[in-house]
């Protein structure tokens, strides 16, 4: 993969998109993984007993689908800070796609950073998770 | 509808210390599998061996997978179904190595209220500061939790 580097990049440029669908067993194996037994990760059913509509994703788990959209951007990518606002929950079996545009750009004695919004929305461009990012670029 | 106080006087309280077991590489590769991550730092131990920091890093949302032996504070218990995870942040500092020993910090950072169109909500935000065995900081993780 090729670096990104700060001579290259300007405000407003984005990021390719990160287009996929989570299934049902993909939000209950990530759930596991990071320790989140919850009965709402899990299935339906024990969603809907908490009152939910059905299984749900963890918001941690929209982090981490952000971490890999910025850190797939080409080699030598540190995300600094990354923040999430989980603002509608996101279900399996439902076309996602992630994006992120850069807002600002810096270079300093630490090195050349990038601030990025970042964006899941579904298929009918519902905003579910919005955040930002600092990412640290080669130098 | 469950009424919640706002009482200021538990920010800042530590509600939970805990040493986690060491790092294992196994604990890294299942971590970055669960969500589909493809970069070799994170999932080809080989090449991670090659690269810029001599082996496998955690991927940066790791800290997000160690539980301490707390959630919040014993005293917020009751309240502790009624929450829903309304946000994250993460401060990246030193790379989690495989062999690491992370010791958790958790303390209330901040409790504020909001009204919206559905009504009043409460949120309480717990800041978990992460550091490995040499002292440094591998992440500061802010989780806000919404309770209405």
């Amino acid at each position: 993969m090729p670096s990104p580097s700060l001579d290259t990049i300007d405000v407003g440029d984005e990021l390719p998109a990160l287009h996929l669908t989570l299934t049902s067993e993909q939000v209950r194996h990530y759930a596991q993984t990071a320790n989140m037994p919850g009965g709402r990760f899990m299935s339906d059913a024990e969603a809907k007993a908490e009152g939910l509509p059905g299984q749900i994703a963890p918001g941690n788990l929209s982090l981490a689908l952000f971490s890999r959209l910025l850190t797939s951007w080409g080699d030598g990518v540190r995300i600094k800070r990354i923040s999430a606002t989980f603002r509608a929950i996101v279900r399996p079996n439902v076309p996602l796609v992630l994006s992120a545009v850069v807002t600002e750009k810096h270079a300093s004695e630490d090195g050349n950073f990038l601030e990025c919004d970042l964006l899941l929305e579904n298929q009918d461009g519902e905003r579910l998770v919005t955040g930002t990012a600092t990412v640290e670029l080669p130098a | 509808m469950t009424k919640i106080a706002i009482d200021r006087s538990m920010v800042g309280q530590e509600f939970d210390h805990t040493v986690f077991p060491p790092v294992t590489e196994t604990e890294i590769l299942a971590y970055a599998h669960a969500y589909g991550e493809t970069n070799p730092l994170h999932t080809d131990p080989a090449a991670a061996a090659r690269g810029p920091y001599g082996g496998l890093i955690a991927p940066p949302t790791f800290a997000v997978s160690l539980r301490g032996a707390h959630f919040m504070p014993r005293d917020m218990r009751s309240i502790g179904r009624n929450g829903f995870d309304a946000g994250k942040d993460i401060e990246m500092g030193a790379p989690i190595r495989v062999g690491d020993v992370l010791t958790g910090s958790s303390t209330v950072h901040d409790v504020y209220e909001k009204t919206g169109r559905s009504g009043t909500m409460v949120f309480i935000v717990f800041r978990t500061t992460v550091m490995n065995q040499d002292g440094q900081m591998v992440a500061i993780v802010d989780q806000k939790m919404m309770f209405r």
